[in-house]
């Protein structure tokens, strides 16, 4: 009932705002990025979404990118080891987490949408490593542990699914696959490369041509740099008749954390964007580095309703 | 005389050698946002937490450079080219420019202790994820990125090198060469898994033996549970051995890549309960003990005093004690 409107507008060729960035806000905010403090500090993250809300976001993605139970088990050599040296509430605490990371959008929504929709999308990327294809596991693999996070997500109250960051065509297939069976929306974002291409080498027309059977409604390019998620938008644009949209980041990854420069202030980002919606974008958001003054920016460019 | 000779002269003299505790797990206890190992953001609290462990008994202290290589940075990225494109800048050089500041960073920490005697050892550790044995390069990679760190720790100023929580025989073996190559001492530790094997599966037994052959001064076992020390201490004998265990169970981040230090339920082992483990080590044959991930300088005090007492125990039984009542500190106790 929240994504209804939402897709209407897609329908009618309007433009769509999508919050900015999470992981990078958090640190910004002074709070480490180690874990995603969905449960540690549940005002922070709160306030986050409610900011993007309040900045005009359409749709605000929550703060569970990688947020799986691969992700911690990957820390131990394996079932035994981690039960001999593992804290004890590993088994589901990527399940408590994700749930409390919808509850707190589903809060920062009651919050501070005033009366307008606002869809809560359920953020989720590659089961490994976002930029390195190399890592991805089988596409069997890939479909029963995508399908395991998105109905936890979808149970918990997202509207739809946010399937950013994907490096491989099969990944992406996987996920759209089990957002399909689990019976939610989804959109799916791609990490291109300098030439618009993903990181396995496989270009966006073989991505919307292996997608088309399972019918995503938005096909995206995100994390990237401006000038890549571009040229990503040009490949898209020509090979897809659907609904297209971008999120850039803006500033350099300096691992674990990220490094912000003043290279997009919000206004210069927003004149970015004027050239995105030429291109056929019509969903505009932020990535990593982006704020919420980033996204109302964006905002001044939709259409006075 | 460097500062290694004092600890060669207590391994040789049959006395115990105190291991000061962890860095990363401590400095994250202590509220230090974990990047960069610290040293950029907080190298106040680093130095300080190298001075607490020297103040605490610690004959020698080990660098804050654990799961610190140019990989942890690299592994984040498609390849160098995405991490020249995207990535902040001197991201390359960061891993070298931080390991050389842990040692910098030790000395200062040492030179205002007033324990010149106490030696630095360098940490080399798995330069994938250390309980990851599946991840392990193959062996000239290893040798050659083990290589590079080896050089700036002993450039630096390591007194020696340890080779910590090891956990295959494979990249052992290439540190070990490393270490070699560098002109230091070096000892061995490995990580263990449930099966007292190494977490690789090798026996603990054949990876002492080829450590030894291959020059490491000591073997050791760290990152297991305190209740795994005995059983790897009847394997380890036959030449210097030690242990430092892990107190409490790891908790790894929700989003984080690489290691990341932080232990939780370690308040099962407060200091004394943690002497007591270690007196039992140091009777099953143990020289150096110390703890890992989860303990702090009260638990390197509690076993170094504990040590002494071991200390004083094996003067009595044996021949050797006039060096010992050359030992400065030794006859300041008296």
């Amino acid at each position: 009932m929240n994504y209804g409107p939402i897709k209407a507008r897609l329908d009618r060729g309007e433009l769509v705002i999508l919050d900015g960035a999470i992981g990078t806000e958090i640190l910004r905010r002074d709070v480490t990025w180690a874990d995603h403090q969905v449960l540690s500090r549940p005002t922070v993250i709160r306030a986050i979404h409610e900011d993007y809300i309040r900045a005009g976001a359409d749709v605000v993605s929550t703060n569970t990118f990688q947020l799986t139970r691969r992700a911690l088990f990957n820390h131990f050599r394996d079932e035994t080891h981690r039960r001999q040296i593992g804290a004890p509430d590993l088994d589901d605490r990527a399940d408590r987490l994700l749930r409390a990371a919808v509850e707190l959008a589903i809060e920062a929504r009651d919050a501070a949408a005033d009366g307008r929709a606002v869809a809560i999308a359920g953020a989720i990327t590659t089961l490994e490593w976002c930029f390195r294809p190399d890592l991805a596991p089988t596409p069997e693999q890939a479909r029963a542990e995508y399908r395991e996070t998105i109905a936890t997500l979808a149970e918990a109250g997202c509207d739809l699914v946010l399937i950013e960051t994907v490096n491989s065509v099969g990944e992406a297939r996987a996920a759209v696959e089990a957002a399909n069976h689990v019976g939610i929306p989804c959109w799916v974002g791609f990490v291109p490369d300098e030439r618009g291409e993903l990181f396995s080498g496989e270009t966006m027309a073989q991505a919307e041509a292996a997608l088309a059977p399972f019918d995503p409604d938005v096909l995206l390019v995100n994390c990237a740099p401006p000038e890549d998620c571009r040229a990503g938008l040009g490949e898209l644009g020509e090979a897809r008749r659907g609904p297209i949209g971008i999120y850039p980041h803006i500033g350099r990854f300096d691992p674990p954390e990220w490094l912000f420069t003043d290279e997009y202030p919000p206004n210069r980002y927003r004149r970015e964007a004027v050239d995105w919606i030429e291109l056929g974008a019509r969903v505009l958001g932020g990535c990593c580095g982006t704020t919420p003054e980033h996204i109302a920016a964006l905002a001044e460019l939709r259409a006075p309703s | 005389m460097t500062s290694y000779d004092s600890v060669r002269q207590r391994l040789e003299g049959g006395r115990p050698v105190v291991l000061g505790g962890p860095m990363g797990s401590e400095l994250v206890t202590r509220g230090v946002r974990w990047r960069g190992h610290g040293m950029l953001t907080d190298a106040d609290a680093v130095r300080a937490l190298y001075g607490e462990y020297l103040a605490a008994g610690a004959d020698v202290i080990r660098t804050n450079t654990f799961q610190l290589n140019r990989r942890i940075y690299l592994d984040v990225f498609r390849d160098v080219a995405h991490m020249r494109h995207i990535g902040a800048p001197g991201l390359e050089h960061r891993a070298a420019e931080l390991t050389r500041r842990a040692v910098e960073l030790a000395r200062e920490a040492r030179a205002a202790s007033g324990r010149g005697e106490a030696a630095i050892a360098g940490v080399l550790s798995p330069l994938e994820h250390c309980f990851r044995p599946d991840l392990a390069p193959e062996a000239a990679v290893a040798r050659a990125e083990h290589a590079e760190l080896a050089v700036i720790l002993a450039e630096a100023g390591a007194d020696l090198l340890v080779l910590e929580s090891m956990n295959t025989l494979g990249e052992a073996r290439a540190a070990a060469d490393a270490a070699r190559a560098a002109g230091l001492p070096f000892w061995a530790s490995f990580v263990l898994g449930p099966d007292g094997r190494l977490l690789g599966g090798e026996l603990l037994a054949e990876a002492a033996a080829a450590m030894r052959e291959a020059g490491a001064v000591a073997v050791l076992v760290n990152c297991i549970p305190p209740d795994g020390v005995g059983s790897a201490l009847e394997t380890l004998r036959g030449g210097p051995a030690g242990a430092f265990p892990h107190l409490g169970r790891f908790d790894p981040p929700s989003w984080k890549f690489e290691f990341f230090p932080r232990f939780c339920e370690t308040e099962a082992w407060p200091p004394a309960r943690l002497a007591e483990a270690g007196a039992a080590w140091h009777r099953a044959g143990a020289q150096i003990v110390g703890a890992c991930c989860g303990s702090g300088p009260a638990h390197t005090e509690a076993l170094a005093r504990e040590s002494r007492v071991a200390s004083r125990g094996s003067r009595e039984d044996e021949a050797a004690t006039r060096r010992e009542a050359r030992d400065p500190r030794l006859a300041t106790e008296r």
